[in-house]
């Protein structure tokens, strides 16, 4: 692991502010650009042939970054073959590209840490009782396995004694619901979900019911694009889950599978904030300058976790923005990032017409 | 879903009526037609803003189409009398929104009656466009023979008009060309496909370097309408550009001026996009296909190819080239194929032009022709002589 993750990792969770961290992230950025130039023979051909061969930089925005689409694309690996225990892929409809990640022992465990340090910020340093907003079909039955699977499973790593909301059908179990919160008596307890299935199969289903979330901590994340389309906004999820069952510590978090583990968590004022060992920048979609804070643009994501292939910097196809520079001391410190959705899409046509074939 | 009658039945027994209106080849009224179209287009307050249907304009001005139809006549041997196919039908290209009428119009002078399958979603420049058409077929009486609608693909719609066709001409790529050609016509009728193809600009770096600014700067104009008039996602749009001798400046110099030129005529592509050629870009360095890529704007990306075929079969469009060299004109044999069509040309001679098209005869190309030609529509198309082949010949002994 490289000096300057270890540096990030021994500091309190969010707590490095902009200056400490830019020091960090820099050094680190240069020593993983420097690490993957000499491991990762297509990286190298970019770095050559795109940043000029160059892999020291005196700022982050100068560091070089990847399309995320290269994930999906060719193979980034710097570990060998032989040393890669498990390969990532994130979640494609039917027919379409999947990144794929190669992780070795040492990014795994990087991973985990990281992982852990960013959720004991809003869980304390005790594993919880957990409430799983999904099925336990989601990861028993091997049909349904999915990123979604693998996501339940990830996150029940950091609660205990853990409890399932909804049935096979994604339907709520109030009785198991209710089973769960009564033997707690009020004491602490941790909620995971993903974003749609936490709003349509347990809050639009149960607001209700009377039940009493008070003493627990949700944590949720997935795309907000069918949220947008049922006008449900990161404010109004939160009023609304306060309203109903007197729940306020609810965090949201954003992250890429090209590099899982760096979570940007949901604290003040809603907004989306980097782990230590993170950070992002916005640039202008059409320049790719970085612009200044609170205007929108695409969101590249730098991590100091990727150690087995080069996905410590890379340019997304979110649109987001800086809204805050905080100094930490709300406990969220850098910069609070709002993610305002994708990049539409656009669809050039070519001199064949295979779309229009089914039009 | 049809523009032209009420329900699809009504189209089929339109176009069963059609079968016998077909006249003779090149007859007054029909270079009338496409005169007055001409006329229309470039008097039109919408379509005469719009480069591509200038150029159309231009191409069926009563002067041109005369010039082209007695260069036809003179090909044909005495004793052979010109008659047309009967009916044709036209399926053009989505992409491309002016092939509907070059094709429809050849067809036209040569005498046939003619049906033409618009895409289901036009774009409004599109929309202006078929109202120019449509007028003026109205104006001059034509409508009853030259039929513009369109109805859902693959169906029974599709298979009923299939069957009544003498000539079937099918724009718009292999799987298209293939799915169409499997319904029978006439059993008599010719069917023409023109499938999938990509293009490329050969540029002499001699040339290049010893032309001066004025020259520069017109050859990047004329790149620029190749490439950019439609979004570089035509059969004819320059996807690779090679250069015949190695001047790494003059490379930069003329990419430098098509930014120039891209930003004066203010075109913008979608940042999404720019994306997708950033991540080509990345993608053909990570490979090795390319040695070195360079951002100039997010109009314009090039990556200098070491593996010229790879870039051909590959792009995004809306402004990526790959930019390949190569030391002799022989060497270009070794990435055309039959899947190549337009090679535009700077800084040779005719005779290196002929002994280039001789030399990849045997493995593709269709047309060789200056730079800002392009896109120019011909009568002989991917080597198909289209006159030709939308009329039948009566033997008189």
């Amino acid at each position: 692991m490289i000096a300057e993750l270890e540096e990030s990792l021994a500091a309190t969770p969010y707590s490095l502010e902009p200056e400490a961290r830019q020091r960090l992230m820099l050094e680190g950025l240069n020593a993983l650009t420097a690490k993957h130039y000499e491991r990762c023979l297509p990286y190298r051909r970019i770095i050559d042939g795109y940043w000029r061969g160059k892999t020291e930089f005196e700022e982050i925005g100068g560091a070089p970054y990847l399309p995320v689409s290269i994930f999906k694309t060719q193979i980034m690996q710097s570990v060998p073959d032989t040393e890669v225990r498990l390969t990532l892929t994130s979640s494609g409809t039917t027919g379409q590209a999947v990144s794929r990640i190669p992780l070795d022992a040492e990014t795994s465990s990087i991973q985990q840490r990281a992982l852990a340090s960013s959720l004991r910020h809003v869980l304390g340093p005790d594993r919880l009782p957990m409430l799983v907003i999904d099925t336990d079909k989601v990861f028993k039955d091997p049909k349904m396995m999915s990123a979604r699977g693998a996501g339940v499973l990830g996150l029940m790593r950091y609660g205990r004694t853990h409890s399932f909301a909804l049935d096979a059908s994604l339907e709520p179990d109030i009785k198991g619901i209710r089973q769960f919160l009564d033997q707690l008596e009020g004491r602490p307890f941790f909620m995971f979900g993903f974003t749609f299935l936490v709003w349509t199969s347990f809050y639009e289903r149960l607001r209700d019911k009377g039940l009493d979330l008070s003493a627990g901590v949700l944590i949720h994340s997935g795309g907000w694009k069918k949220m947008a389309e049922r006008a449900v906004s990161n404010a109004f999820f939160r009023t609304a889950f306060g309203d109903a069952f007197g729940l306020t510590k609810i965090h949201n978090f954003y992250g890429l599978v090209e590099q899982i583990g760096s979570i940007f968590l949901e604290g003040r004022g809603g907004l989306l904030y980097a782990p230590n060992f993170a950070d992002v920048i916005v640039r202008d979609p059409r320049t790719l300058e970085p612009v200044p804070d609170g205007s929108t643009g695409l969101v590249q994501l730098l991590s100091l976790l990727p150690h087995s292939y080069p996905g410590h910097s890379i340019l997304t196809e979110d649109l987001g923005v800086i809204e805050r520079i905080s100094d930490g001391a709300d406990g969220w410190a850098g910069k609070g990032l709002r993610i305002e959705g994708r990049l539409p899409r656009s669809d050039l046509r070519g001199c064949s017409d295979v779309i229009a074939m089914a039009a | 879903m049809n523009l032209a009658e009420a329900t699809d039945e009504a189209l089929v027994e339109r176009v069963k009526r059609m079968a016998g209106m077909a006249r003779e080849p090149f007859l007054p009224a029909a270079i009338d037609l496409l005169s007055g179209m001409s006329r229309a287009i470039l008097a039109d307050s919408e379509t005469k803003l719009v480069p591509q249907y200038v150029a159309l304009a231009y191409w069926m001005r009563g002067a041109a189409v005369k010039k082209l139809a007695k260069a036809f006549l003179d090909t044909i041997p005495d004793g052979e009398i010109l008659a047309p196919r009967g009916l044709a039908f036209h399926l053009p290209p989505t992409n491309v929104d002016t092939i509907f009428v070059y094709s429809w119009a050849l067809s036209a002078l040569a005498g046939n009656a003619n049906v033409v399958r618009l895409p289901a979603t036009l774009s409004p420049q599109a929309q202006s466009l078929l109202r120019v058409v449509s007028k003026t077929l109205a104006d001059e009486q034509q409508a009853e023979r030259n039929l513009f609608g369109t109805y859902d693909h693959g169906g029974e719609t599709e298979r009923e008009i299939c069957r009544n066709v003498d000539l079937r001409i099918i724009w718009g790529g292999d799987a298209k060309v293939e799915k169409v050609s499997q319904i029978p016509i006439r059993p008599d009728g010719l069917t023409i496909g023109f499938p999938d193809r990509q293009s490329l600009t050969l540029i002499s770096a001699a040339a290049y370097c010893s032309a001066d600014d004025e020259a520069r700067d017109d050859l990047a104009a004329r790149l620029f309408n190749d490439a950019y008039w439609f979004d570089q996602m035509g059969c004819s749009s320059p996807r690779l550009i090679v250069w015949l001798g190695d001047n790494p400046e003059c490379r930069d110099d003329l990419y430098n001026r098509l930014e120039a030129v891209i930003q004066q005529k203010s075109y913008i592509a979608d940042p999404a996009v720019g994306m997708a050629k950033f991540g080509l870009a990345n993608d053909f360095l990570a490979e090795g296909v390319a040695a070195s890529a360079r951002r100039y704007s997010n109009e314009l990306q090039v990556a200098e190819v070491s593996q010229p075929k790879v870039a051909l079969q590959r792009t995004t469009g809306g402004g990526f080239f790959g930019d390949a060299q190569i030391l002799s004109l022989d060497e270009v044999r070794n990435f055309v194929s039959r899947k190549v069509q337009t090679i535009t040309h700077f800084g040779f001679s005719h005779e290196e032009l002929i002994s280039l098209a001789r030399s990849i005869a045997g493995v593709g190309g269709y047309r060789i022709v200056p730079v800002g030609e392009a896109l120019q529509f011909g009568s002989t198309w991917d080597g198909v002589p289209l006159l030709s082949h939308m009329t039948r010949r009566i033997v008189v002994r």
